[in-house]
């Protein structure tokens, strides 16, 4: 009886290391999450997700319906709902393995993970660096740590060579424009990378960091701050509207007036891949050689 | 010039100059003549956008005035009816249908549906028992609901969401310069089209049978004013956006000082909501200097105190 028991105990610790070497430990938005490892099924409900699993080489079992960027017209996979509204019927007739949150559709983990694992990978404020940790755990989670040093050592060289070209080119102001209306962003915003990885000034020093859809600016205040630069998003380009451009907006005689008119240094930067696919490998080297390029000429 | 028109005229004067006065750019208004840099900072940005908040204000009011005339009820409002969610509608669909096409036919396609919108809420409230006044307010708010439900279905399956935020909550008027608040004047125009019309909407609002005893035709007023009500309706939603309570509260106001010879108050209708709007675009504006506040939150926060202390405090007259 003694000895069965011995017998099983060992048995049942033999079964727990082995469970315990198919589990990794990563860092999410929520903290450290023990997952699977190299799970096979796996449904990501995040752009930035979705983009850097697919640069890894990660095969998805499940998406969104509708994915905005041009990037991923040829993704051939499931759809199971919205970023907003997953379909947990279609969901679970997957079965997936690893369900990956985040972003606009963070608020729906606790849905999610009805179905089975879930965690939540959104990208900060601090959009590079939580974009590199995110590069880290899936390549720990995925077991492709090389592939995911490669991206991070590839992402480093750009963001270096952004920052050279945007040596002393003055000020900068990040505009995003909706119909008629525009809104400004400031470093410590969701757009405040853009100053943190070109170095360049923002041309309203005092823009506050807690409007989620930026300062509401007039042309006037345009005029008035004169930045050396600016960087357009077109949020209707983003998702994919026309109606008015972000250029018609734009144009008005008092930003005319702005050097970065006076002078053609007005970016207007790759909408859906800052927008939507904000911090996603491929959306930020987009991103960055689109301004790398329009800084160094 | 009736003496609370001549006092509201001391108040307007003095607001216009503070808004000239207002924005990002540091300039001096007195210096416009010798500097060609606030010339130009005056006539694209501070005057267009006075204009446009007077004009928005006083179109919106005297709608406002109109539609209770019609309604034969004063808590109601082109806001509260579903004019302008039906403005939106209508406006939605066309953006959705032919993206391209000019501002004009937008405006066309917005002002027919939200005379359709006002046309289906007249109907709706002929249908209620004439005795129980605030069914008419609330049928308007369930229609208003309705309607903007639909029009959230539909942004919402489209991506538009964030689009359609100025259209059906908070008008503002940040994006206004020269050459883009134009078909504003339009809006006061047909506002000032009521003017001529002013006694017939005073017979109207004694009701049907009253009016047509005494030769009204009612029902080509009736028509001219909901068509009025439309069209300042759509052009407001297109070009600024919804602003809330305007139409609803300045009648009520000037009505208590005035009493209801609507050829009398309305000048004072359209200066009272000129004067209102523009002390919350003002407000809207320093709150945050530089940066803005959309003129329908300060408006929809002022406004709804206005029309609580309205409601507690029933004039004699009504």
């Amino acid at each position: 009886m003694c000895r069965f028991s011995t017998v099983l105990f060992a048995l049942a610790a033999l079964g727990g290391t082995a469970a315990a070497a198919q589990d990794v430990t990563i860092e999410t938005a929520r903290g450290e999450v023990v997952v699977p490892a190299a799970p096979e099924t796996v449904v990501a409900y995040d752009l930035a997700a979705i983009d850097t699993l697919t640069a890894l080489g990660v095969d998805l079992a499940g998406v969104p319906d509708r994915l905005y960027l041009s990037a991923f017209d040829s993704l051939d996979v499931t759809p199971v709902g919205t970023l907003f509204e997953p379909d947990l019927e279609a969901l679970a007739g997957i079965g997936p393995d690893l369900i990956i949150v985040g972003g606009r559709s963070a608020a729906q983990l606790d849905s999610v993970a009805q179905v089975g694992a879930a965690i939540d990978m959104t990208i900060g404020v601090d959009l590079i660096a939580d974009g590199k940790a995110r590069i880290d755990a899936y390549g720990t989670v995925f077991e492709k740590q090389d592939e995911a040093a490669k991206l991070q050592s590839d992402l480093d060289e750009r963001l270096a060579a952004l920052k050279t070209a945007a040596e002393g080119k003055g000020t900068a102001l990040i505009v995003l424009t909706n119909g008629t209306k525009m809104a400004a962003y400031g470093p410590g915003s969701r757009f405040g990378w853009l100053h943190e990885s070109t170095g360049m000034a923002p041309a309203i020093p005092d823009l506050s960091t807690q409007e989620n859809h930026g300062n509401v600016l007039t042309h006037e205040a345009i005029a008035e701050a004169n930045p050396d630069w600016l960087f357009v998003l077109d949020r209707g380009a983003a998702v994919g509207e026309d109606g008015q451009s972000a250029e018609q907006t734009l144009n008005s005689p008092l930003i005319e007036q702005t050097e970065a008119w006076k002078n053609d240094q007005i970016v207007y930067l790759p909408a859906a891949e800052l927008y939507i696919g904000g911090g996603g490998y491929q959306s930020l080297m987009t991103v960055i050689d689109a301004m790398t390029e329009a800084l160094g000429a | 010039m009736s003496r609370p028109l001549g006092a509201t005229i001391a108040v307007l004067v003095p607001l216009i100059l503070a808004s000239l006065m207002t924005g990002a750019a540091s300039i001096h208004v007195l210096d416009a003549l010798s500097d060609p840099w606030t010339m130009l900072v005056l006539m694209e940005s501070r005057l267009p956008r006075t204009l446009a908040v007077l004009l928005t204000g006083a179109a919106l009011s005297v709608a406002g005035l109109l539609l209770q005339a019609l309604v034969r009820n004063r808590f109601v409002g082109p806001d509260t009816v579903g004019t302008a969610e039906s403005a939106a509608l209508g406006l939605l669909v066309i953006t959705l249908m032919a993206p391209a096409s000019p501002i004009w036919v937008k405006i066309c396609v917005a002002s027919l549906s939200a005379m359709a919108g006002t046309a289906l809420f007249v109907a709706l409230i002929r249908r209620l028992p004439p005795k129980e006044i605030m069914l008419v307010p609330i049928t308007g708010i369930v229609l208003s609901g309705v309607v903007g439900s639909v029009v959230v279905y539909i942004a919402w399956q489209e991506d538009l969401m964030q689009y359609i935020t100025t259209w059906l909550m908070v008008g503002e008027f940040s994006g206004v310069v020269a050459g883009r608040y134009e078909m504003l004047w339009f809006a006061g125009a047909a506002a000032g089209l009521a003017w001529f019309a002013a006694d017939r909407f005073v017979i109207l609002s004694l009701g049907e049978e009253v009016a047509t005893g005494l030769g009204l035709g009612t029902k080509g007023v009736m028509r001219f004013g909901l068509a009025v009500v439309a069209v300042v309706s759509a052009m407001v939603v297109t070009t600024v956006g919804m602003i809330p309570f305007v139409g609803l509260v300045v009648p009520n106001i000037v009505s208590r000082v005035m009493g209801d010879n609507l050829r009398r108050s309305l000048p004072m209708v359209a200066a009272a909501g000129a004067a209102l709007l523009l002390s919350c675009d003002l407000l809207g504006r320093l709150l945050r200097y530089p940066f803005e506040i959309p003129v329908g939150t300060v408006m929809g926060f002022i406004g709804s105190i206005i029309f609580l202390y309205l409601l507690y405090r029933r004039p004699a007259r009504v």
